[in-house]
């Protein structure tokens, strides 16, 4: 298979302490790869390393199929990056700011538009940067990363400070990118809903160490939802269930059902009703990410 | 790529005040012998006479201190557009080779010093015609005294340009200019070693132009030593 | 009031400005040292040495350095917006103001002395043997203290106004320079706000009164100016939009 971003052992210290160990990060050409992590846990000191910000302590980067080390320019004409907090002039407007970066990247002007229209920052593009609200200051900088048409985006936590109706948008946009320009994106976050809804793959980090690499659908079914059914008598629903061989346990104020898909959902219902029980409520419990951490770490460290 | 940078080095210093500090620095050396001139003219007159020399000794007592004290303060505006938000991170991740951005802040800051320098040519000459020095004007020497020191002050851009890039703090490299610009003020004391006292066209082989070709190369060994520095450290 | 000065006395120290301090005796000592002295028979060598020693400190160092302290007592306020989280906090914000000045003038307080221990070094080294002149001596560095209060008031001002540290420098620098000149002069020289460090600091005065400067000129030129920073930097620092 063909890496865009294939990394080898990286490791970072920072004197005693290892922010980044051995990590292996793997990301396919095509792919929205959701790099997730509690904050802290070395999410962008990878990221760094991915854009040559920062030397590897040991191990090796490779984009495009290119060591870092010795290709970093080559590397870097086809990436377009969003590093934590958006970096700007704040005396100059968006389009000059863009302008500083497009001398650079040597672009067509026009270009300038066209991003500054993808993000809807077209009304506000010769007003100074520095009067923008937080959300403005990330479309600015999710515009800069996107002047040049990379090949790679990589952005890191870009939903931080938009409203809801901008972190739609946001997700639109990115999820379209792939599609329309074949471009390949790593997307970090500490949230797991903002990966769900967008990634196809995902990375999980924790303490510097990679702890799970797999598509989203072997991620959903790490944090597959539990079903919880509040009926009249729990204990006699719950007994009823087992009798009949339909997974289940037994909570304080609610029976959970074990189903592996929809339709067990609906067979254990449907059995619960027929038996006459009174069913107050079904609701979905989410497992929180904190939880499928633990339980990921917890298997890292019993392997 | 390195002129592409400075382009965009000059958008970026954009509504900062550096072109008024441009101006302003030769006008206010200038400025300051009008004032003087104009208070007691008479009496400087009689104090050499070759009224020209004087004329130019007199600018070039404080030619130094404004060269160096400007230095710092755009080595150190050049460092705090990008400190301000860190956009040494969205600089840096652009492809471009790290020499090639302290190259471009080198050459940025050393053309602006170096349009001082003419522009302090300018005032001086002009100035010195109205005041009626005598009619055979020292072009030359107005040209060593406007030039020279820019050239003689290299290293101490070097120097300043690297510390401000390096330092999270913009308060080291402003106490090192202030540390430097009473080294550059106290020049007649120190020995002919010290980067400081260049500028001020003294030397004891008595040719000022020893003191440019030292700046020239001695500027180049401390642009190296801090690209290479600049080029080593990660970029948080 | 305690309180906020306190805590702005608990910010500044895990800065590196207590190195800053130490500047100031260091180049007091290189003064000293590079500048051999001509001895006159008859005059306390001790004289000579600060004359010369005080004429650089005071026209130069002095101002420039104040500058440079109060951007740094700004500088972890414009980081990262420290602004907006002090004023939220239950204070005033001229208190927060006059504890940032309070504290500027007491860590300049300190240098004089840092600085008046390196005179006596120098001294020292010299091997100088006359009595160490204490009257005139104090007289210089209380009064140099006091031409300063104006001097960081203004700069006090620029440093909460401005971000960079280069701005309110490149300001000092402009004010700064021409003292080298302006002292010079008999008619302009004592109306120079930023001529008074040197003036005051310059032993040549009259010994009759506290300071080497008459008191109507330290009224009227130092308190005047004082009054004007003080009260605009207040001002503006009340007005400000965070």
């Amino acid at each position: 298979m063909e890496y865009i971003v294939e990394t080898k052992h990286l490791t970072k210290s920072f004197g005693k302490e290892k922010a980044v160990s051995n990590l292996e990060m793997k990301i396919p050409k095509g792919e929205i790869y959701g790099f997730l992590g509690p904050n802290g846990a070395g999410k962008t000191t990878t990221i760094r390393m991915l854009l040559g910000l920062m030397r590897p302590t040991s191990g090796s980067v490779q984009l495009f199929g290119k060591d870092m080390k010795n290709n970093r320019i080559e590397i870097l004409k086809n990436v377009g990056s969003l590093v934590e907090n958006p970096s700007y002039y704040p005396h100059l407007t968006a389009k000059e700011n863009l302008e500083a970066s497009r001398k650079i990247l040597n672009v067509p002007k026009k270009r300038i538009d066209e991003v500054l229209q993808q993000v809807r920052l077209h009304g506000v593009a010769n007003k100074k940067v520095k009067g923008y609200s937080l959300g403005m200051k990330q479309r600015l900088g999710i515009a800069a990363a996107m002047l040049h048409q990379p090949e790679l985006l990589i952005l890191d936590e870009p939903t931080n400070g938009l409203d809801p109706s901008g972190i739609i948008e946001m997700r639109q946009l990115i999820q379209s990118l792939p599609k329309e320009y074949g471009m390949t994106v790593l997307i970090s976050s500490h949230l797991l809903s903002e990966i769900d809804q967008m990634a196809t793959r995902v990375g999980v980090v924790s303490k510097g160490k990679m702890i799970f690499q797999d598509s989203i659908e072997t991620m959903r079914k790490f944090a597959q939802a539990s079903i919880q059914v509040k009926v009249n008598d729990n204990e006699a629903a719950w007994r009823s269930l087992l009798a009949n061989g339909q997974k289940a346990d037994l909570g304080e104020e609610s029976v959970t059902l074990q189903a592996e898909d929809d339709e067990q959902v609906a067979a254990s219902i449907r059995y619960l009703v027929q038996q006459g029980f009174s069913i107050y409520r079904v609701q979905e419990e989410k497992r929180s990410l904190e939880n499928i951490f633990l339980e990921m770490t917890k298997e890292e460290q019993a392997g | 790529m390195i002129l592409s940078l400075v382009k965009a080095d000059f958008l970026k210093i954009k509504r900062k005040g550096m072109w008024l500090l441009c101006l302003i620095g030769p006008f206010g050396v200038v400025a300051l012998q009008m004032v003087n001139y104009g208070v007691r003219k008479d009496y400087l007159f009689d104090q050499m006479d070759d009224r020209w020399l004087y004329y130019i000794l007199n600018i070039n007592t404080f030619t130094p201190l404004a060269i160096v004290l400007g230095i710092v303060i755009l080595t150190s505006f050049m460092a705090s557009i990008e400190d301000e938000t860190n956009a040494w991170k969205q600089l840096v991740a652009l492809p471009v080779s790290k020499r090639a951005v302290y190259l471009s802040k080198f050459t940025v800051v050393s053309c602006i010093v170096f349009l001082s320098s003419v522009l302090l040519f300018l005032f001086m000459l002009g100035y010195g015609l109205t005041l009626g020095l005598g009619a055979d004007i020292p072009y030359l020497r107005i040209i060593e005294y406007s030039f020279l020191p820019f050239f003689a002050a290299l290293p101490v851009l070097g120097l300043q340009l690297w510390v401000a890039s390096v330092s999270k703090n913009q308060a080291i490299p402003v106490t090192l200019g202030a540390v430097g610009v009473i080294l550059a003020y106290s020049a007649p004391l120190l020995p002919d070693w010290v980067i400081w006292k260049w500028p001020a066209l003294s030397n004891d082989w008595d040719h000022s132009y020893i003191n440019a070709l030292l700046g020239i190369g001695f500027g180049l060994v401390l642009y190296v030593l801090g690209m290479i520095d600049f080029k080593r450290r990660d970029v948080k | 009031m305690f309180s906020v000065i306190n805590s702005e006395w608990y910010k500044l120290r895990k800065s590196k400005v207590l190195f800053l301090l130490l500047i100031a005796p260091l180049i007091g000592l290189f003064i000293g040292i590079a500048n051999s002295s001509i001895e006159i028979e008859g005059i306390n060598a001790w004289h000579g040495k600060l004359v010369m020693m005080n004429f650089t400190y005071a026209i130069l160092f002095l101002p420039l350095i104040s500058g440079v302290l109060a951007s740094v007592i700004c500088r972890y306020e414009h980081q990262e917006g420290g602004w907006k989280q002090l004023l939220a906090l239950p204070v005033t914000r001229g208190k927060v103001f006059l504890s940032k000045y309070l504290l500027l003038i007491l860590l300049m307080l300190v240098m004089q002395l840092m600085y008046l221990v390196s005179i006596y070094l120098v001294g020292m080294i010299e091997g100088i043997t006359d009595p160490f002149p204490m009257d005139i001596v104090w007289k210089s560095i209380f009064g140099g203290w006091v031409a300063t209060l104006p001097l960081i008031a203004l700069q006090l001002w620029v440093s909460i106004a401005f971000k960079s540290f280069a701005a309110p420098f490149a300001i000092n620098v402009i004010f700064t320079l021409p003292t080298i000149l302006v002292i010079n002069s008999e008619r302009f020289g004592p109306y120079y706000p930023w001529g008074q460090p040197f003036l005051m600091m310059n032993i040549g005065g009259s010994t009759e009164d506290v300071f080497f400067v008459p008191w109507d000129q330290i009224l009227m030129v130092v308190g005047g100016s004082f009054l004007l920073f003080f009260i605009g930097g207040y001002l503006y620092f009340l007005k400000k939009a965070i």
